[in-house]
């Protein structure tokens, strides 16, 4: 039979042997720790701590702002030292509590007390989980207690646990399952929970032998929880995508997984649900793959969020040759550094180092129209023709060839022969749509708000004259009468 | 913390994705180089050597061109991509293997200068380059381009009849049989590299293993030409001459090498498809219904121009819209693909019937006007009689044909002349009242000048000319074709068919004063006035042929 997966897609090299086999090891580094108050898709968290406040770890220090936004906690016990804009891995400096370690590593009373699921209520669990702050750890980071809290519980028939690891080089998800398989387990059973005509999914690429084979040990007892094999391919790990490897349905940009009667989490998130509704301990550590050609000891290691990606680097033994490139994130999605001195967020994934480039040594030629951009979009888009309308501001005919429904996998930039922008180009198209959305939105608010205003000054006006009106003619009977 | 050093100087920063995959354009026109080598080496091998000079000429003079015109230009130099390569491979293995060189390097040159370069360089030409250049080389030397003789070949495996460098398709068209191994292998005539079905499919395997093409456009382009012929080629499901279709005629070149060329064919996968049945659509319709019995070339042409509007109604649904909504959406996804394949299929079929239909419909009408037209000019040259018998009713008549064209081909004394049919013109009581000889004169200045002339016996018995009338001329307006005017063919009426016995012979004379045997030429049209006056010395000698025969 073959491996379940998607239409299009590519398989750039793996690299993942490079730190496959290296086992997590705990990084707890002294210092500075920042956390920007935006690690996640939504309004940004609002920082509840002042300047000087002393902290400890597992504390609440940005408060969620509307409906889809996340707490964020503090990972460390310490000062408070400044609250400002601090560069993030984007480039752009964000709203930050920086915290100074004080070493000590000090939780907040209770985290860690073991409870079981078992006795806690729907809204309990739900409630955990969005105390926790726990963010998707996939990359996007959508608030998980909003996945968890579809318009429907007994719609859902998936429930997806991602293990499928597909951008090249990282390994994170790979070491989490082999050595904290249970916590997959326990923390996808806290989610069937909530949905109980849900099967539990475990869906990991068939580069990972082991990892299949090890998780299906572990769920050899469990009759709601299959573990399903995918076929290598980037980016089987996307959520559409693999929603569509697992279950056969399709969902677009403006439908939530729950629509098709799926969620999917990442198996780093489930982790972090284990610990928030178990172990009481919100979300503090990341493991992240440190790993590319230039690096000494490619690793895989726990780090405290709000950690720097230089204090990771040199911790784990730093560089043998000088990098070209530093990406945060695999060389598919990530983004590339210019500064290693950016903290570690929710979603992050990896820091690889590369001694070349292949961006810069592939110079972009014309465009033969090969169509294998067109072959190999995940989303059965059609990239060139989408470059023509981006690249001449046509930005109605970007949409009209569904532009919005890129996900910027980087599938189109990857397999060009003719080493074409494409992925940047249509970065830039949709952050033009969603301005001039967003702009036109602001300007019906501002013509709505006027019309009101005129209508109601209208109104004003003509309440007015009949009131004048109706003076004139009291006066008028008054006289009369007199 | 520890001492690591960093060597973080000079970090790149780019927009993601920071990998690239190893195919890159050079790769993938090297690739296409590398897969046409088997019908080469096979053209090179059963041709001759000249073939390979003729390669490597086409293939130099378009990378030279490539060159020199970007350097010119100011242009960064692309050479390297190896697609100015291919243009030239392409359009040598489309030439006649004994084509003088300076030919294919001028067709290469107007590829990459006028096709490819003029129009923005790579990716950007809307026509294939190679295939632009081979119908410019057809229309500008069509005689040269379409002589496939080689000296040295006897072919007589696919051609018992003699009838030397005619392509298999012109055979079949002309309702010859030719041999299916011999196309397979390659053992016919053709250009260069279109011959073997064998070597072009290996290279063929080639490109789809390295996934340089997909099976999307040849597969739909070989099965719609397979249905077209099935349907329209008047001789059924017949497999052996459906092979025979498939396998010649270049369409296996074309489908694999030309059909598939990137920058000109559509994006889209569907469009991908429709593409292919519209070019076997148009290569149907000119291989049964066209003049010519070759029509790759310009199916893959005029394909390449449809590319844009079969790419506007082609694109795709994108993942998870519309029709892929929720859990039916796999099999609406193979619903859709089937659709389009069945909705091209059925407009093929809907405009081949149409085209067909309109061809039987027309085919009689058509036939009936021209015989009309026929007896009209017969009537005129020997009026009166009850009956014409032609050269297919009376071996005698045949044969006087056939042995003034062999004595015609083998004196070349009136040049490049035909007597396609002689005809009597029969009273009511059977006595032959006169002749008519209808003589084509290849050496016209503007091609073929069909004629036919009439004769009558005199009162001693003489046969004397009646006129001539023209059944087709395509002469310089105002000068040749003043070959129509009274002043001109009415000098023929009264010539004597022979003369002592044996056929009377006329001569032009710029003169202006012609002697018994003499015509005046037409001023200004000398080419003309010699043409016709060697056709009407044919017509003496074929009727000169039945008379002398009856005495």
């Amino acid at each position: 039979m073959s491996k379940a997966t998607f239409k299009g897609g590519a398989h750039p090299y793996e690299g993942k042997s490079l730190s496959e086999n290296a086992e997590i090891s705990l990084l707890d580094l002294p210092g500075e720790y920042v956390f920007p108050m935006s690690q996640h898709i939504g309004a940004p968290a609002k920082p509840c701590v002042n300047v000087g406040d002393n902290v400890l770890a597992g504390q609440k220090i940005g408060e969620a702002q509307g409906f889809i936004s996340a707490d964020v906690i503090s990972s460390v016990s310490g000062t408070v030292k400044k609250i400002e804009p601090r560069m993030q891995t984007g480039g752009q400096p964000q709203m930050s509590v920086v915290v100074e370690s004080d070493g000590r590593f000090e939780t907040v009373p209770g985290v860690g007390e073991e409870r079981s699921a078992a006795d806690l209520s729907k809204e309990e669990i739900r409630d955990l989980v969005k105390a926790a702050g726990i963010t998707g750890m996939g990359g996007a980071g959508f608030p998980t207690y909003v996945k968890l809290m579809p318009k429907d519980d007994e719609a859902i028939d998936y429930f997806i646990a991602n293990g499928s690891e597909c951008e090249p080089y990282l390994t994170s998800d790979y070491r989490l399952m082999m050595e904290e398989g249970e916590k997959i387990i326990g923390g996808l059973k806290i989610c069937l929970k909530l949905f109980p005509n849900a099967k539990g999914i475990i869906a990991i690429e068939d580069n990972k032998p082991k990892a299949i084979e090890h998780m299906t040990k572990l769920c050899a007892g469990e009759k709601r929880i299959e573990v399903k094999a995918l076929k290598t391919k980037y980016p089987e790990g996307g959520e559409r995508q693999l929603i569509n490897a697992v279950t056969g349905r399709y969902i677009n940009s403006s439908l939530l997984p729950a629509d098709a009667g799926a969620i999917v989490d990442n198996v780093a998130t489930l982790i972090a649900i284990y610990d928030a509704v178990v172990l009481n301990t919100p979300l503090m550590q990341k493991v992240i793959t440190v790993t590319g050609d230039a690096v000494k000891n490619p690793s895989n290691v726990k780090v405290r969020i709000g950690s720097s990606y230089k204090d990771i680097l040199q911790a784990v033994g730093g560089l043998k040759t000088e990098a070209r490139k530093l990406i945060c994130g695999g060389p598919m999605m990530g983004q590339a550094l210019f500064d290693l001195n950016v903290p570690v967020t929710k979603p992050s994934s990896a820091l690889c180092a590369f001694a070349h480039d292949e961006v810069e040594e592939n110079p972009t030629t014309p465009c033969i129209r090969c169509a294998r951009c067109v072959d190999a979009c995940p989303e059965f888009l059609v990239p060139p023709m989408m470059v023509r309308a981006a690249t001449h501001g046509d930005l109605e005919g970007f949409e009209a060839l569904n532009g919005m429904e890129c996900m910027e996998c980087g599938t189109c930039s990857y397999v060009c022969p003719a080493r074409r922008p494409l992925t940047q180009i249509f970065k830039q198209a949709r952050k033009m749509v969603m301005n001039k959305r967003r702009t036109e939105a602001a300007e019906k608010r501002q013509r709505d708000e006027l019309e009101r205003i005129a209508k109601e000054a209208g109104e004003a006006a003509k309440k007015a004259a009949l009131e004048e009106l109706y003076e004139a003619s009291k006066k008028a009977t008054a006289k009369a009468l007199k | 913390m520890n001492n690591i050093e960093f060597t973080l100087e000079n970090p790149h920063v780019s927009s993601s994705p920071h990998a690239r995959t190893e195919v890159t354009t050079r790769r993938l026109m090297t690739d296409v180089c590398i897969a046409m080598l088997p019908a080469l080496a096979w053209g090179v091998y059963h041709f001759g050597l000249y073939s390979l000079y003729v390669t490597v000429a086409t293939v130099a003079a378009c990378v030279l061109s490539e060159y020199v015109f970007e350097y010119f230009m100011g242009k960064p130099i692309t050479v390297k991509d190896m697609s100015a390569v291919v243009t030239g491979m392409i359009l040598a293995l489309n030439m006649p293997p004994e084509i003088p060189i300076w030919i294919p390097v001028l067709g290469g040159i107007f590829a990459i200068i006028v096709v490819k370069q003029l129009y923005g360089g790579l990716g950007q030409n809307f026509m294939n380059p190679a295939l632009a250049a081979r119908c410019f080389l057809l229309i500008s030397f069509a005689k040269k381009m379409t002589d496939f003789s080689v000296e040295s070949m006897p072919w007589a495996t696919v051609t018992p009849d003699g009838v030397s460098g005619a392509t298999p398709l012109a055979l079949i068209k002309a309702g010859g049989e030719v041999d299916l191994t011999a196309l397979l292998v390659g053992n016919i005539p053709g250009t260069i590299g279109e011959v073997s079905v064998i070597a072009l499919l290996i290279g063929a395997a080639y490109l789809l293993w390295r996934k340089v093409i997909t099976l999307r456009i040849p597969l739909s382009y070989i099965l719609t030409v397979l249905v077209f012929t099935a349907l329209f080629g008047g001789r059924g499901f017949d497999v052996y001459y459906l092979l025979c279709e498939i396998c010649a005629g270049g369409l296996i070149f074309g489908a694999f090498f030309m059909a598939t060329d990137y920058v000109t064919g559509p994006l889209t996968p569907n469009g991908q498809i429709v593409y292919g049945v519209v070019l076997g659509i148009l290569t149907g319709l000119f291989r049964l219904f066209g003049g010519s019995a070759e029509g790759v070339s310009y199916a893959i042409i005029l394909g390449n121009v449809l590319c844009p509007l079969i790419e506007k109604y082609t694109v795709p649904t994108a993942f998870g819209k519309g029709k892929y909504l929720k859990s039916k959406a796999k099999s609406a996804e193979s619903k859709l693909n089937k659709m389009v394949v069945v909705k091209t299929f059925i407009i093929t079929l809907v405009s081949g019937v149409l085209l067909g239909g309109a061809y039987v419909i027309t085919k009689e009408p058509i036939a009936e006007a021209n015989r009309a037209a026929l007896y009209a000019a017969y009537e005129e040259l020997v009026p009166g009689a009850a009956e014409y018998k032609d050269m297919t009713e009376n071996k005698e008549l045949s044969d006087a044909v056939a042995d003034t064209n062999n004595t015609l081909t083998q004196s070349g004394v009136y040049g490049d002349v035909t007597v396609n049919n002689l005809v009597t013109a029969v009273d009511e009581s059977g006595n032959i009242m006169g002749y008519i000889a209808d003589v084509t004169d290849h050496e016209g200045y503007g091609g073929d000048i069909e004629i036919t002339v009439g004769y009558i016996a005199d009162e001693s018995g003489e046969l004397k000319n009646t006129g001539i009338s023209f059944l087709s001329i395509a002469e310089t307006a105002g000068l040749g074709m003043n070959a129509q005017n009274p002043e001109f063919k009415d000098q023929f009426t009264g010539k004597p068919a022979m003369a002592d016995g044996s056929p009377a012979v006329l001569s032009v004379t710029k003169s202006g004063s012609a002697g018994e045997n003499e015509i005046n030429a037409m001023s200004g049209a000398t080419i003309t006035s010699d043409a016709v006056t060697n056709a009407v010395n044919a017509a003496n000698m074929a009727v000169s042929a039945v008379e002398g025969g009856n005495e």
